[in-house]
């Protein structure tokens, strides 16, 4: 890894962390690396990622494709699988690998991290979770492989945050399920802009209450199922394909439904949680970056006379950044460090976590674009991308008013007995 | 076959190395440290060796303080079988010269009786190149340094030069290999294989436990960092240009 690393123009070794304050950055066991796999992993994402990620981001997101060669690389390092069990072809490792992985892959393409975040938690940890032994056998190990290209479709045209409103139905017939409806905004619902990804999970409507709702699995090539609008000119995550999907009449068996029928809402639910803190764990990553590249200009610009770093406004603008990003990292690793992939009921922190992290995210990479002047306005110095890319985290997953919510119901359930 | 390797910790290549305030030395405090790259294509080397059958055991060797065993971690993610860890609290970069490692290793050689020891042709951190050679000196076995490619069937390699590449014959094994740049393109560990690595052993004994007088003879008076570039000039015209070369660079 390192000879190809060690051969590019200093210029692409922008990235290192060559200070680690807190020890986070390399080698011991932290918070953020509870464990020497911990830290073995994070190794060599970052190496990973600063080698063969970041040179191809910047075309990636002008021209908004998607880099299946690289990701299926991903598959290869045993990454798409993270949080899967060995037996299913995954890594068998937990929330902090899934939030190490998104964290380390965001500093440096939060567009291709959103895709990988589609496929490896939203589908397959979503699979792995709820799905049957018989499921599992058949789809997760070409998924962790990267052979197939997987996500999972809830929001509707005309159902996001209220997401029991959809309207996407699936009616029984003999031993199959007729599926209905349509799905908006999903992430590898196309890869090359042509078909639709290969395999998803879908959230329909099985019965008359609110919450009968269920989840069934359905593959590229099944009659009637086909790839709607592309959505073209997204603000960011332009390297991550987002699509509309048609279901007309499409026939599934039985077989392929996920979990009990009319119990997909707590599938939901649990599956929400660790998206929801791994979207925090990417805007830790942007936040990151954004930090690194802030620090070494103020160093190297000079204004006045001096470098521009010994102003005091460019002072607060860094030191905030640092504090309110260390702030929002320890908060996601403690929540992750005590997330059971198998549970639900962490609400309050999985959305608390988002919550916070989106918007120190959002306001460091405007702060960054603020330190870079012109330059950072434009895209060489990335942040400008960084800066797009962070307002999809308040979006995303939940938005900031659904967290709002969530997190308020909350103390009406828990109490008001804070940690 | 039975390969040993030696990894060494040092500054990662990417960072931008500070000065220590007593000028004795580069600052180690809060640097981000990795596998030397030469020692990842030595290990990498060993790995091919053993997935074409040719290899049935490598084991990774570092001196270092403790934390050398993370390093020592990383070549067993890599796919090394075994490791060993010398420790010592000496720096590497510049109290523990390559003499002493050598000596270091050829106990350990001498212990292990490995079939082909390969290193990286230098350390990033030190940058003498010449503990391969001193190592098959002391242990007076054949050694091809500066490896671009091996040949163990052929018993040759071929060697970066400063001209081009030569191709040498070893005539026997045990020797000592060290690695080039252009030896092979190192792998990242897989998220597996990490997994499986802290489940791998680590013999860990002090560095000066062997009996190897450990003392390099130079001493490091004073470490500063390279002038800053000056700003160049426009000169008017090609005589102007030609003139400077003449007169002031003497290159023409
Ligand atoms: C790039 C991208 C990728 C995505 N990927 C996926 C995917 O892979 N799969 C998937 O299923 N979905 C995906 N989504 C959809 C995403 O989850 C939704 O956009 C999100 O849940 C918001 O839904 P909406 O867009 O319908 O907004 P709406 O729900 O219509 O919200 C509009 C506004 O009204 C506010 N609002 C709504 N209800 C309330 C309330 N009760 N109280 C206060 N305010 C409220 C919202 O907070 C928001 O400000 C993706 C979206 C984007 C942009």
């Amino acid at each position: 890894m390192l000879a190809s690393r060690f051969l590019r123009p200093l210029s692409t070794r922008c990235l290192s962390t060559a200070v680690s304050p807190s020890g986070g950055g390399s080698g011991t066991l932290s918070l953020f690396s509870p464990s020497e796999e911990h830290v073995g992993l994070r190794e060599m994402v970052r190496s990973f990622a600063e080698s063969e990620v970041e040179p191809q981001a910047l075309e990636h997101n002008r021209t908004e494709t998607f880099n299946l060669p690289l990701f299926r690389k991903l598959g290869d390092l045993g990454l798409l699988g993270v949080t899967v069990e060995e037996e299913y072809g995954g890594s068998g490792m937990d929330a902090t690998a899934c939030v190490i992985v998104m964290e380390e892959l965001s500093a440096v393409d939060p567009a291709f991290c959103l895709s990988y975040l589609a496929h490896s938690c939203l589908f397959l940890s979503n699979l792995n979770q709820n799905g049957s032994h018989e499921q599992k056998v058949k789809y997760s190990p070409g998924a962790c492989s990267g052979e197939i290209v997987g996500g999972m479709c809830m929001s509707e045209p005309g159902a996001g945050t209220d997401v029991l409103g959809m309207a996407t139905t699936a009616t029984p017939k003999g031993d199959d399920y007729v599926i209905n409806g349509q799905k908006m905004w999903i992430t590898n619902g196309t890869v090359d802009g042509v078909n639709t990804g290969d395999a998803f999970l879908v959230y329909a409507r099985t019965g008359e209450a609110r919450s009968d709702v269920s989840m069934f699995i359905v593959e590229k090539g099944m009659p009637g199922f086909s790839l709607g609008q592309k959505i073209e000119n997204k603000l960011g995550m332009r390297a991550s394909m987002t699509a509309e999907l048609v279901f007309e009449d499409v026939v599934v068996n039985k077989s392929q439904l996920v979990g009990q029928l009319n119990g997909a809402a707590i599938c939901m639910m649990r599956n929400l949680e660790i998206e929801r803190v791994a979207l925090a764990a990417m805007s830790s990553g942007i936040a990151r970056r954004c930090i690194e590249e802030m620090a070494k200009y103020s160093t190297t610009r000079k204004a006045f006379g001096k470098p521009i770093g010994d102003f005091g406004q460019i002072q607060k603008m860094i030191a905030e950044s640092y504090a309110e990003y260390m702030a929002s990292k320890s908060y996601i690793y403690n929540t992750s460090n005590n997330l059971d992939l198998s549970s639900a009921g962490n609400v309050m922190d999985s959305d608390g976590v988002k919550l916070f992290a989106g918007k120190m995210a959002k306001d460091v990479a405007d702060r960054a674009i603020q330190v870079l002047g012109g330059n950072g306005y434009t895209g060489e110095y990335r942040v400008e991308q960084l800066w797009r890319d962070a307002k999809l985290l308040e979006i995303g997953g939940g938005t900031n008013e659904s967290h709002h919510k969530n997190m308020t119901k909350w103390f009406g359930k828990a109490g008001t007995t804070l940690p | 076959m039975r390969v040993l390797v030696g990894v060494k910790r040092v500054v990662d290549y990417a960072v931008k190395v500070r000065v220590a305030a007593d000028k004795k030395a580069v600052d180690l405090a809060n640097v981000k440290m990795s596998m030397n790259p030469f020692c990842e294509i030595a290990v990498e080397e060993a790995v091919r060796l053993k997935e074409a059958k040719k290899a049935t055991e490598i084991i990774a060797v570092s001196i270092g303080p403790k934390a050398a065993a993370e390093t020592i971690r990383t070549a067993l993610a890599m796919g090394c079988d075994r490791g060993i860890h010398l420790t010592t609290d000496a720096r590497t970069d510049q109290e523990l010269g390559p003499n002493s490692v050598a000596k270091l290793l050829a106990k350990v050689v001498e212990e292990e009786s490995p079939d082909a020891i390969i290193l990286g042709k230098q350390s990033i951190d030190g940058d003498f190149g010449c503990t391969g050679a001193m190592l098959a000196e002391h242990l007076k076995i054949p050694q091809c340094t500066f490896a671009a490619t091996i040949d163990f069937d052929a018993k040759t390699v071929e060697r970066e030069t400063d001209t081009g590449t030569e191709v040498v014959s070893f005539p026997s094994l045990p020797a000592v290999f060290t690695a080039d740049l252009r030896l092979n393109e190192p792998r990242y560990a897989t998220l597996p294989n990490i997994m499986k690595a802290k489940k791998k052993k680590i013999d860990t004994k002090a560095a000066d436990s062997l009996g190897v007088e450990l003392n390099e003879g130079n001493t490091v008076l004073e470490v500063f960092e390279p002038p800053p570039r000056e700003a160049g000039i426009f000169v008017d015209d090609v005589d102007g240009l030609v003139d400077k070369l003449k007169n002031e660079a003497g290159v023409l």
